[in-house]
């Protein structure tokens, strides 16, 4: 156990002793809290007070028969994940509001509103996230007890007419050039000048994590594959290690090895990929063309490794599905080499472009108050000088053996972000060569049960685009109880938010798309 | 009576079909440049290295099917894209191509100032074209477009003052044969200045407001379709032959060159095309080099750059055309 989450137990136990606040060192492998309705928010209080970095990575929503649990999940300092559980009646489930506390958490309580149906007394913005505006009121679907066929829609609302005669409202999606995917963003505009922003999430969402309760284990992997389709493997493994977490299960060193790699892989067919389309959001074409032409080797090493270009379908519970063939290293470090020697020209042009630089540089500039405030996570909090990256911070797979840096840029705008990943680019290829130069040997799997103990996980990876975060909750059969996922993209939209309000409305294509925005992800 | 070759030269050569596949040509030759400067192949099926694809991508618009919005103004978004393309492509017909123009062979005593103001006619055609149709993106577009019209507009026709002092004339064709030593060459500073307001008369990169798709969506043709669409993209095309044509005219010594056997035409015609060439390879490669920059910095540009150094290259012309140039030749 790191030194800093033992001080901030210490905190909480010597504040909250004798009190109804109950402090579980010991539950989910981690730090659990039990709180209630009245006590959740002054628990969260006495952890902001102690560590600046204390962030609401995901609010659960449970269904636990009798009563709904809301799981509040808080990262804390550079280690940790503390559980604060909240039970409430089913009947009426109600519960003050923490986004004053911590405004991060403004969406993951509208989410947790619309799918378990608790209502959050005080919420600034109460309303859909991600059912439709047509889905039928008092039906949650994450209930165990939701009746889902034959849903009775009710007619759409229309929208309102507008207020101000000067603002104008510019529709962005749910079809929009800017957009790869299907959401809404309605910018209402004075002149050039965004003065608001309404986001409009939920187009693509397929209710995975409904879909995850009813299939195995096993099936599992490959559906949370599929939320989204670059970092297939982060999610994947985040799956992955949170069963095993619950039979705790040691994975050989070997498959370690391998899962870094198919980690790192999406991490750069993710960031080239990203630093490619920034180039087409700007109208720099030639950019992206390069970018994504240099994005090809890293499919064809996908392909190499996994026999899939893009869902690389390597992740199993207990291991990795197949072995690296040793014939082919030689083969990867090859394509990894060739990839090096153009990153210094790259480098060269995100740095130093005279056009870059004015279409990025002091554009959606994100301090680092704020970035901490709205619990910002990945490229993006690390463009404004916010330390955090699980890789470090809580090395899982085999992170903690291989040495790389950590990247911070401190100017907070869309530069700034953009360098972030153009820097890590490298590092993740330092990572992969140190992977396969010091791959061990042995079994690349383990078998395990396909009945999971009961229990309860939570884990995190570091995604590309940040911190990507799973709870699990078994309950002893071969089905999941629970399974709840906070993409990064989903902690990540309220710094849009808060960077577009004000700027020109030319800068908001650039200013979102560094934040690699995904919305499968988003929506699940 | 018709003049029956005065009907083949304004039809035929060096008149509308003429210009009208040279478009096409140099459409072909831009997107070439372009796929190879990105590392692409470009268009490569239709005719030999897919020289024949910007006719096909014409003729497949053509038989597309029409839709016009309900709220458009009808008569004007349907004409306006015809009536740019022809004032556009009646420009042309005023430059001097295989030695004479289309319509008259020496053109007339300020015939520069009256292509110049079809230029612009044309573009405020484009600008109804997108106010027509009735879509935000597209009054948006059309507004972009005529915004940067105006602020480029004024340090262009500034510029192409220049050629005019050194030539003493203001008829193209006269400035054209006026050039023992191309123009480029006495006012180097005129020739780059000319180059960079013509890519944002052009739209093109770094100046593509217009175009910019993630904000604009499709611009001025986000609701056109079909051959209305046909004749938007060929405008631009033709536009950017009108570009190229009258920096050969002004700056790179029109059409003459060389004559080494048979008719003149015939190498006139040839110099034309090639010098053309080379002035769509340079903006080609400009597009290529530039994010696109945004509203504000393109009219800052304009205002606080572009047009005081287009007054001092023009000053600076006057004065080497007056003093230094008589005493060097």
């Amino acid at each position: 156990m790191n030194k800093k989450e033992i001080d901030m137990l210490s905190v909480l136990q010597s504040k909250f002793e004798g009190t109804s606040v109950q402090v579980q060192p010991e539950q989910l492998g981690r730090v659990a809290v039990i709180a209630d309705a009245s006590t959740h928010r002054d628990v969260l209080k006495a952890m902001l007070e102690a560590d600046e970095k204390t962030a609401v990575i995901a609010i659960t929503g449970i269904d636990l028969g009798a009563t709904i649990g809301v799981f509040y999940h808080i990262r804390t300092s550079e280690t940790g994940i503390i559980t604060i559980k909240v039970e409430v009646p089913k009947e009426e489930p109600q519960i003050k509001t923490i986004t004053d506390l911590m405004p991060g958490a403004t969406f993951d309580e509208m989410e947790v509103n619309d799918l378990v149906g608790v209502v959050f007394q005080g919420h600034p913005s109460p309303g859909r996230l991600v059912l439709p505006d047509n889905w039928p009121d008092g039906v949650y679907p994450l209930r165990k007890d939701a009746k889902l066929d034959n849903l009775q829609l009710k007619p759409t609302p229309p929208t309102e007419p507008a207020v101000n005669e000067n603002i104008v409202k510019v529709i962005v999606g749910p079809q929009h050039p800017a957009l790869l995917e299907p959401e809404k963003f309605v910018l209402k505009v004075e002149g050039e000048i965004v003065k608001d922003v309404e986001p409009r999430i939920g187009y693509v969402h397929r209710g995975i994590e409904k879909a995850a309760e009813s299939r195995t284990y096993l099936q599992d992997v490959y559906l949370v594959e599929r939320i989204c389709g670059i970092c297939n493997a982060c999610h994947a493994c985040c799956f992955v290690e949170s069963v095993e977490k619950i039979l705790k299960t040691e994975v050989p060193a070997r498959a370690k090895y391998i899962r870094t790699i198919l980690l790192e892989l999406n991490r750069l067919h993710s960031h080239l990929l990203t630093l490619g389309h920034a180039g087409l959001e700007i109208g720099f074409e030639t950019l992206f063309q390069y970018f994504w032409r240099d994005r090809e080797p890293i499919m064809d090493i996908t392909e190499l490794i996994s026999g899939n270009r893009v869902i690389s379908s390597g992740m199993t519970v207990g291991g990795v599905r197949r072995d690296i063939n040793e014939a082919d290293i030689p083969k990867i470090k090859g394509m990894l080499t060739d990839l090096r020697k153009r990153l210094p020209f790259y480098k060269n042009v995100y740095e130093d472009e005279p056009s870059i630089k004015m279409r990025m540089k002091n554009v959606g500039t994100l301090k680092r108050e704020d970035a901490l405030k709205l619990c910002i996570v990945g490229p993006t909090a690390r463009g404004s000088g916010v330390d955090i990256d699980v890789r470090k911070d809580e090395p899982y797979e085999a992170y903690g053996e291989i040495p790389f840096k950590l990247i911070t840029y401190n100017e907070g705008d869309t530069w700034a972000r953009m360098n972030v990943r153009m820097d890590e680019v490298e590092e993740s290829i330092n990572i992969i060569e140190y992977a396969l130069d010091n791959l061990p040997a042995g079994p690349f799997r383990v078998r395990v049960p396909r009945v999971v103990i009961a229990g309860e996980a939570v884990n995190r990876v570091e995604a590309p685009r940040g911190e990507l975060f799973y709870y699990l909750k078994s309950n002893g059969t071969a089905y999941p109880d629970r399974v709840k996922v906070r993409t990064p993209t989903f902690a990540n939209i309220p710094a849009f938010l808060a960077t577009a309000i004000g700027s020109s409305i030319a800068d908001v294509p650039p200013n979102f798309v560094s934040l690699d925005p995904c919305f499968s992800c988003t929506d699940r | 009576v018709l003049d029956f070759w005065l009907f083949l030269r304004v039809l035929v050569f060096p008149g509308f079909t003429f210009i009208l596949f040279l478009t096409l040509f140099c459409d072909w030759v831009e997107r070439k440049i372009e796929a190879r400067m990105q590392s692409r192949v470009g268009p490569a099926v239709a005719g030999p290295a897919g020289i024949l694809q910007p006719l096909a991508d014409f003729i497949k618009l053509l038989t597309k099917e029409e839709i016009i919005p309900r709220d458009a103004k009808k008569n004007v978004f349907r004409i306006a894209p015809l009536i740019a393309f022809s004032v556009m492509v009646f420009a042309i017909c005023f430059l001097p191509i295989d030695g004479s123009s289309a319509i008259s062979s020496g053109g007339f005593v300020g015939d520069l100032i009256f292509v110049m103001a079809l230029v612009t006619v044309a573009n405020f055609l484009l600008f109804m074209s997108g106010w027509a149709s009735a879509n935000p993106y597209g009054d948006i577009g059309a507004a972009r477009v005529l915004t940067q019209f105006l602020g480029y507009d004024i340090p262009l026709f500034l510029l192409a003052l220049a050629p005019a002092f050194l030539a003493g004339s203001l008829t193209i064709s006269i400035i054209a044969a006026n050039q023992y030593l191309p123009f480029f060459v006495l006012a180097p500073w005129g020739f780059v200045l000319f180059i960079v307001a013509l890519q944002a008369e052009l739209e093109k990169d770094p100046f593509d407001i217009p175009h910019a798709d993630s904000e604009v969506v499709g611009g001025l043709e986000t609701e056109y379709c079909g051959g209305k669409l046909a004749f938007l993209h060929l405008t631009r095309d033709v536009q950017i032959v009108l570009g190229a044509a009258l920096v050969v005219e002004l700056f790179l010594g029109g059409p003459y060159g060389p004559v080494f056997f048979g008719l003149p035409a015939f190498w006139y015609s040839l110099w034309f095309v090639l010098k053309l060439l080379v002035v769509v390879m340079i903006t080609e490669y400009v597009t290529c080099l530039f994010a696109r920059m945004r509203i504000d910095q393109v009219l800052t540009a304009n205002w606080r750059v572009l047009l005081p150094l287009s007054v001092l290259s023009l000053a600076l012309t006057i004065t080497m055309a007056t003093y230094v140039y008589p005493m060097v030749m």
